[in-house]
């Protein structure tokens, strides 16, 4: 009898418990659940409801309505709004989907509120943070929120002069004319590789060289192998190389091998493979004010300084770390969410594992980027 | 039952098959030589089928029996190993003959590798030939190949091989200045030609000036050439390195009419280091002037 | 039930003695020309890739399918084989193959990896029929010489080209 009011107990707390949850979610978890439809509410009689409101808004992409709801819209348009978010030139942001935020208060007063408002940004190549710090000010009965808009530089017209270097190439072409010669394949040479083992699985770092006097584009492949010579995983560096190498350059990579352990492995066959492959020598971007903060919470940062007329819309920073040896530590990147004008530093960070940290004693970082002309 | 489906099976293949006792000889030539007519003597009498079977071809004609059986030029023009069968209704003569390439190469396919190498690479060139008569037949018997790689600046290497099966190889040198070499070679009246791009090795002697102007350091690397003397190809990427108490910046710039050159920050104290590749260059700590 | 049994009679009579057998192969030591060494495992593979193209070969010759070629053949090879099978159709002959024994040698690996020659001293059975009804049937022991060259997955043969013993 005890055992059967129970089990009743239970199901109708559980079917209670479903239907609050759907009727009234949180914000944030309803956004996450892809429950944003038109009808879903927010009360703008607390500092944070009026954020979360403005963050549903903003997922929704209601341009118009979001900016409606800012007390400082005066300050601004609602064009430069969009493009604070999104970017004035596209990028990764551009293209970004609201994945899920949070509100947190941080201080309130009877007529003011600061709310520290994250919201993660979902992305093909990952997802990112931005993180704003929203004033929100009582307005009648309700909130309204002050957006910290971040104003974008932007470059002055002009014409920039670029001595313009690039490889084009003619292929062989379809069809079985043996014996016809085509076009080399350029060569690479893996110049270090080092396998270490995370929490994650086991993971095969390196660095390879385009030894040749063209562009390659180059990928990198390698397989554990058990002792009696069987493979027991192959895996690709997926975007964790830069696979377009110039002539005499250098790139790191990372090959990641989830749930592998390194004692069951023997040894390592690594597989790169690079194609001749039509590129431009430009853009240039120097990374500048690279630094590396200790540990615990190391951090590998810096400025990336476009040197080109050219408008790079994706930027992806790889850093190398070594040890004092020179031997490889790790490999790190991150993918600027932003397009990066010429000349305007924009920062990057890559944090680094805090005990792969204590061993690091230099590092070197290389850009890879990505320019559309259909874009603009 | 299935043993009885095979014992009718066999009765069936047994009647389908002439009996070996019935055939008869074919006076065919042993080889004949792709391309060229021959004939065949049929003796008796009356109407037969003359069949030529084999993998490169096939030949059927309805002949009468008493009169030679022409095969013209064009019937058999692919080496290789036939049977000829000689059907009637009441006989059955076979024979087996080749049909052989002709002496006289007509095509060459011509592997040559790789397209582009760094100059001064002993035996880096290499060549394989495969020589055809004029009906794409391999000739196996022996055929000299005529090798020949040609540059501008030089004599060139010459080599002469005798195909093996129809193959042959050979190895040459690339040259020790920069630019495209000719690689050709001959077997008859045929040629075919190959372009090899040779290509300066590795750079030598890397080295870099620093000036300061305006808050800036303008980093410029002197012409870039390898030990040969070559100009070093323009894209090769060059990294200037920047560190200084507390930071680092670097920058990847490709060479331009055989210079690299950069901007970094000016720090005072700052240590400028160059490379490229695996190559590094000399060092400067900058105190205000170089 | 006698319809049954003259099918598979007609069948059976129809691969006869033609039964697909394993050839017996025997794999001669290599003794290269040319500079570049030949890895066990691209014998192995060159092999097992030749003798494959000999059962597509007898497969499309039988069946008058030129499609059968595309497997392991390619170049000049296959079209001359397709140019027989086109004449076979036209003419309604067919001829079967069946190779008893493979005696191969590898002699020449390319320098630049894209081509590897073999000689074959071969045994097989030759059939031909018009028609469906057997006209001949021949043993045959000949010298083959091929050229394979390497595809995205396997070599392929390019040169098949028999020559008097």
């Amino acid at each position: 009898m005890g055992g059967r009011f129970l089990a009743f107990v239970l199901a109708a707390a559980t079917v209670a418990l479903i239907v609050i949850g759907t009727v009234w979610p949180i914000p944030s978890a309803a956004a996450y659940a892809g429950i944003t439809g038109p009808n879903t509410s927010y009360s703008t009689s607390t500092p944070e409801g009026a954020v979360d409101d403005l963050a549903h808004t903003i997922g929704q992409q209601n341009w118009g309505r979001a900016y409606s709801m800012l007390n400082n819209k005066s300050e601004f348009t609602q064009q430069q709004f969009i493009n604070d978010i999104r970017g004035s030139y596209p990028g990764l942001r551009t293209y970004a989907t609201l994945d899920t935020y949070e509100a947190q208060p941080l201080r309130a007063t009877d007529n003011q509120a600061e709310v520290r408002l994250r919201l993660r940004w979902s992305t093909v190549v990952g997802t990112f943070l931005d993180t704003r710090d929203v004033q929100v000010v009582r307005n009648g009965d309700g909130w309204s929120p002050v957006w910290p808009l971040v104003k974008e530089q932007r470059v002055p017209p002009q014409v920039i002069p670029v001595n313009y270097l690039r490889w084009d190439v003619i292929y062989r072409g379809p069809g079985d004319d043996w014996g016809a010669q085509d076009v080399e394949a350029p060569h690479i040479r893996i110049v270090d590789m080092r396998p270490v083992q995370r929490a994650a699985g086991v993971a095969v770092l390196g660095e390879v060289l385009n030894e040749d006097v063209v562009p390659a584009f180059v990928s990198v492949k390698a397989s554990l192998l058990r002792k009696d010579g069987s493979t027991l995983a192959t895996e690709e560096a997926f975007d964790q190389i830069s696979h377009l190498l110039l002539p005499k350059q250098v790139t790191p990579f990372l090959i990641m091998f989830p749930n592998a352990e390194l004692s069951d492995v023997d040894s390592i066959h690594m597989d790169p493979t690079s194609n001749l492959i039509a590129a431009s020598a430009d853009p240039v971007v120097e990374i500048q004010n690279q630094k590396l903060s200790p540990a615990p919470y190391s951090v590998f940062s810096g400025d990336l300084s476009n040197q080109s007329g050219q408008i790079v819309n994706i930027a992806h920073v790889l850093a190398t770390f070594y040890d004092q040896s020179g031997q490889l530590v790790w490999v790190g990147d991150q993918y600027i969410d932003r397009a990066l004008q010429p000349q305007i530093p924009v920062p990057f960070s890559i944090p680094v594992p805090e005990d792969l940290a204590r061993k690091v004693s230099s590092e070197r970082a290389v850009v890879a980027t990505y320019s559309n002309a259909a874009f603009q | 039952m299935i043993r009885i489906a095979c014992i009718f099976a066999c009765i069936l293949s047994a009647t389908a098959l002439p009996a070996p006792g019935q055939d008869a000889s074919l006076d065919v030539p042993k080889s004949v030589v792709a391309g060229t007519a021959f004939s065949i003597p049929a003796a008796g009498s009356g109407k037969a089928t003359l069949y030529i079977a084999g993998p490169d071809g096939v030949l059927k004609r309805d002949v009468q029996l008493g009169q030679p059986i022409a095969i013209a030029a064009s019937d058999l023009d692919d080496a290789g190993h036939y049977i000829a069968v000689l059907a009637s209704d009441s006989s059955s003569q076979t024979a087996q003959f080749d049909v052989i390439a002709a002496n006289q190469p007509a095509s060459i396919s011509f592997l040559a590798r790789p397209s582009r190498l760094p100059v001064d690479l002993q035996n880096g060139i290499t060549g394989a030939v495969y020589v055809f008569d004029s009906y794409g037949n391999l000739i196996t018997s022996p055929v000299p190949v005529n090798f020949e790689l040609s540059v501008a600046s030089a004599p060139a290497q010459t080599r002469t091989v005798v195909t093996n099966l129809g193959a042959a190889w050979t190895g040459m040198n690339s040259a020790t200045k920069e630019g495209n070499a000719k690689f050709m070679a001959q077997a008859g009246n045929v040629s075919a030609t190959r372009v090899i791009e040779q290509v300066p090795g590795e750079p030598c002697g890397l080295k870099m000036s620093a000036q300061k102007v305006g808050d800036k350091l303008n980093l410029v690397t002197e012409p870039l050439r390898d030990c040969g003397g070559n100009a070093v190809s323009d894209g090769t990427i060059v990294t200037f390195t920047e560190t200084w108490d507390g930071g680092q910046t670097t920058v990847d710039v490709p060479l331009k009419r055989d210079i690299a050159q950069a901007e970094v920050p000016a720090h005072m104290g700052a240590r400028l280091s160059v490379a490229t590749g695996v190559v590094m260059g000399n060092e400067i700590r900058w105190e205000g002037k170089e | 039930m006698i319809r049954r049994i003259l099918v598979l009679g007609t069948v059976l009579a129809a691969s006869g003695a033609f039964a697909a057998d394993q050839p017996s192969v025997q794999l001669e030591p290599t003794n290269l020309r040319g500079p570049r060494p030949l890895a066990k495992q691209t014998e192995t593979a060159v092999v097992h890739d030749y003798l494959q193209a000999w059962q597509g070969m007898a497969a499309a010759m039988d069946q008058n399918r030129p499609d059968l070629l595309d497997q392991d053949f390619v170049g000049e090879a296959r079209e001359k084989l397709a140019a027989t099978i086109a004449e076979q159709t036209k003419l309604g002959v067919h001829v079967h193959y069946q190779d008893r024994t493979h005696d191969i040698k590898i002699v020449f690996y390319s320098p630049d990896g894209l081509s590897i020659q073999l000689v074959d001293l071969i045994e097989y059975d030759e059939q031909v029929l018009d028609h469906g009804k057997v006209v001949a049937v021949q043993p045959v022991h000949v010298r083959y010489v091929a050229v394979l060259t390497p595809t995205e997955v396997q070599w392929k043969v390019r040169i098949l080209q028999s020559e008097p013993l």
